[in-house]
């Protein structure tokens, strides 16, 4: 049977690990690579790792650093930041990331999306969809800091159709307050695309998990949740085993 | 003795997850090869996979990789292919109409499809139909979930090649054939946690033998 | 990659929570600057208000717990709370490799007259979790971390005495449970965002390393149940009296306390950090995590305080920041890892991998470069213009 996932997100500012909150990411916290050994350690889904300087910075998140985490793992790696072109696509798989997450690029020509779908499979090409707020018409860019005419649906539709293999939905003006997710977004984007949807931003506990899930989520990612607060992702998965999700169990 | 085993380098995707996972197994020496004069003659070949299925058997190809495949397989020595290295061991693909694969396994792979509550790509853990021939294999007998992420699958042509199923929605697909000295994989043991670590160690203990 | 540094003291803005503004001064530059508007009177009184609350005239409890370390700061705290007349318990959680000048200073405290419990977590199970907090998550003082919290609390519950009296709040601009705003207590939550326990907890031990969840009793904290009923609460010394680690050194030696003979390794100065010989090890990770070290963290304080300028801690840090931990207090490294069952070959392989390579001198290879003596070079000490 196929399982729902839980899956912890670092985000970076190419140096260390920070804490986000609605995209504003100056706090540093902790060191990457210990942060991704601890949820080695925890047997997680899947990990994601996020730069959300490079954008702004002009480049692209550093392989040094990929490979440094995904060197932690035995589990898939998502990685974003910066990637702006097909040679950075490969830089970032070739550094050991599974999958590769497109942001501005993606937004800015969808048909480097098709571009990278076609070179690398759309399996391995993850967009990040930012909705700006709840009922917004509008999504964001360069790490929230871009307004961009055009709703999470549309976009979601647009990426998908050039060849994404996986939506990462995430919500500015959630990120990182711990106060719940976006569900009506959730559900029209899921309704209105045929690939998975990950649905990321504002979860605080696990009941949100399952809110998600129960919208049309295909799986659910959490930054701030893991790394500052009791909850865990076993205990994240033991909540929803209790709850009739689908999910795997590990050993 | 150590068993000498070779992972091909195609070029797109990152080894490390893969040699790493080999190396735990212990008793086992990993190297990658990138092309024909790098082939040593090793115990056995892993084939990985990331990509589309011409541009990876154009790869292969151009690496003078299939004659290395070929005669490593005739000579009774052990194959494993993983995701899209699975793929590449049929016939063709829907995928690259046109292109054929290594043949090793009468097969086509066709296009997922999305029935109840599934999507595609299939990007997720999933619990495996073990069949006749996963006795060779206990790993695959117990209640491991291992990650998938592809769009398309294998059809074998001979249903005894068939090593497990996975259900999917409304309906299954071929997660793993099994061919005389022919192993395939549709999922990712390298990132398979523990349970795929173990499949590993089957599958070297397999070649072994 | 260049570090980003405070143009006025000299940290850098890897350093965890730190925030710089527009003018590119940090955050603890800025809070030092608003001392200077704080009524500290009023604050005493303050201060003075909330220690009466929770004074005991009668039944012979104690009046407030101080945890305490030996060292300069916790001398202080002993000393201005026996000022107030006030009955303290002393709590010390026993370090992880105690040194001799650090046990002549805890009998110094007990010797300022004061009651006095020690707990010793587990020496055996201590060495596992230092060993595991240094491969997991680069942190070999991980377990005196949670143990400088865990156990004195789980002190006051068990004592049944509410008030505990810490030093210093590095975390003061995010606040935290505060007897001043009396409804807050210590809670597990805060423990996890201010706590420093770079996302491991002591669940993840008992769930995969196999170690018991009896062996972990010092290190998890008491129940909410337990917290509520006793009405464990804590407060800073830090926010009621312009706290500055010189000063309590020349006030905690005036009273008995020793310092080292020599400046510390790792360090610029004699007076702290005496305690744990595992130390010099916690903060050389510091320095490969993040890119600074003790030595940064000091001279920053001195500037902040006028006493040395910016230019002489850029130079003392070039110098002496981040070097190679050999010994420690003289120790050697092999004496200090060995007992926790490494070589220090293993200890260096683990070093390697919490390295952040884009802040230091790296070869065409892309392979870190060592002087003699095993250490980096960061790629800038200052600012890069």
């Amino acid at each position: 049977m196929a399982k729902h996932r839980v899956i912890p997100v670092l985000l970076t500012d190419g140096v260390s690990l920070v804490k986000g909150e609605q995209f504003h990411s100056w706090r540093t916290v902790g060191s990457v690579v210990a942060a991704a050994r601890v949820f080695s350690m925890r047997d997680v889904d899947e990990l994601m790792l996020l730069d959300v300087s490079a954008t702004r910075e002009g480049r692209c998140i550093a392989p040094a650093m990929v490979k440094s985490v995904a060197d932690c793992l035995s589990v898939p790696l998502s990685v974003g930041g910066g990637v702006a072109t097909l040679e950075d696509f490969e830089a970032t798989l070739r550094a050991g990331a599974d999958k590769v997450v497109l942001g501005t690029a993606a937004v800015r020509d969808p048909q480097f999306v098709t571009a990278a779908a076609l070179r690398f499979g759309s399996q391995a090409v993850v967009v990040a969809v930012d909705s700006l707020a709840d009922d917004a018409d509008a999504v964001a860019v360069e790490s929230g800091n871009t307004r961009v005419e055009m709703s999470p649906v549309e976009l979601a539709r647009e990426v998908a159709s050039a060849g994404a293999g996986e939506i990462l939905l995430q919500s500015v003006s959630r990120d990182g307050l711990l106060g719940g997710m976006d569900l009506p977004t959730i559900r029209a984007v899921a309704g209105a695309v045929s690939v998975p949807v990950v649905a990321s931003s504002g979860a605080g506990e696990y009941a949100h998990f399952f809110d998600a899930l129960s919208h049309g989520a295909d799986a659910v990612a959490a930054g701030a949740m893991f790394q500052f607060t009791e909850q865990t992702p076993r205990g994240a998965r033991n909540y929803l085993a209790q709850r009739g999700v689908a999910i795997r169990m590990a050993d | 003795m150590q068993l000498q085993v070779e992972v091909l380098d195609l070029g797109i995707n990152n080894l490390a997850s893969l040699c790493r996972g080999l190396r735990e197994v212990g008793g086992v020496n990993v190297r990658t090869v990138a092309s024909a004069s790098e082939a040593t003659g090793a115990d056995m070949l892993v084939l990985p996979g990331v990509g589309a299925y011409g541009a990876a058997m154009g790869e292969l190809e151009s690496r003078g990789l299939t004659e290395v495949v070929n005669k490593h397989v005739a000579s009774g020595k052990a194959l494993m292919g993983v995701c899209l290295g699975m793929q590449l061991l049929g016939d063709s693909s829907e995928e690259s109409p046109g292109v054929r694969g290594l043949g090793l396994v009468p097969a086509t792979v066709a296009k997922l499809v999305a029935t109840g509550d599934v999507r595609v790509p299939n990007m997720g853990w999933n619990s495996l139909e073990p069949a006749e021939p996963a006795r060779a294999f206990p790993t695959l007998l117990r209640p491991f979930d291992f990650y998938f992420v592809h769009s398309y699958a294998m059809v074998p042509d001979d249903e005894g090649d068939v090593l497990v199923r996975c259900r999917f929605g409304d309906t299954a697909f071929v997660a793993g054939v099994l061919r005389g000295n022919v192993l395939g994989l549709q999922f990712h043991p390298e990132k398979s946690s523990r349970g795929g670590l173990q499949l590993l160690a089957d599958a070297v203990a397999w070649a072994h033998g | 990659m260049f570090l980003k540094y405070c143009v006025r003291c000299v940290l850098p803005d890897s350093k965890p929570d730190l925030h710089f503004n527009a003018d590119g001064v940090c955050a603890a530059c800025q809070a030092y600057e608003n001392r200077a508007a704080v009524d500290w009177d009023q604050r005493q009184e303050e201060f003075l208000a909330i220690v009466n609350r929770y004074r005991d005239h009668t039944n012979g409890r104690w009046d407030c717990i101080i945890p305490v370390s030996g060292g300069k700061d916790s001398t202080v705290q002993v000393l201005k709370m026996l000022e107030l007349g006030v009955r303290p318990l002393c709590v010390t959680a026993t370090t992880c490799d105690l040194t001799p000048i650090g046990l002549a200073n805890i009998e110094n405290i007990k010797n300022l007259g004061v009651d006095h419990v020690a707990f010793s977590p587990n020496p055996v199970v201590r060495r596992k979790l230092n060993r595991i907090g240094l491969e997991e998550v680069g942190d070999i003082s991980w377990p005196e971390h949670v143990g400088i919290f865990t156990i004195p609390v789980r002190v006051a519950v068990q004592f049944g005495v509410p008030l505990l009296i810490w030093g210093e709040n590095s975390q003061n601009e995010y606040g935290g449970p505060n007897a001043a705003t009396s409804s807050m207590t210590l809670d597990r939550r805060w423990l996890e965002e201010f706590g420093g326990l770079l996302g491991m907890r002591v669940s993840d031990l008992a769930e995969t390393r196999g170690i018991s969840v009896g062996a972990l009793a010092p290190y998890t904290y008491p129940s909410a149940e337990d917290l509520e009923r006793v009405g464990v609460t804590g407060l800073f010394l830090g926010q009621y009296f312009p706290w500055d680690g010189l000063s309590n050194a020349l006030l905690a030696q005036a009273s008995g306390f020793h310092s080292w003979e020599t400046v510390i390794e790792g360090s610029m100065v004699n007076y702290e950090n005496l305690d744990n010989h595992q130390v010099g090890i916690h903060d050389y990770f510091k320095f490969l995590k993040f890119g600074f070290g003790r030595a940064t963290d000091i001279a920053s304080l001195h500037v902040r305080r006028g006493r040395l300028t910016r230019r002489q801690a850029v130079d003392i840090i070039t110098r002496l920041d981040g070097k190679f931990p050999w010994t420690y207090l003289g120790k050697p490294l092999a004496d200090i890892v060995g007992p926790l069952g490494l070589t220090v070959d293993e200890f260096i392989a683990i070093c390697d991998r919490f390295t952040n390579t884009s802040l230091f001198v790296t070869d065409k290879g892309g392979a870190l470069v060592r002087d003699s003596l095993g250490n980096l070079t960061k790629l800038s000490y200052d600012n890069v213009t």
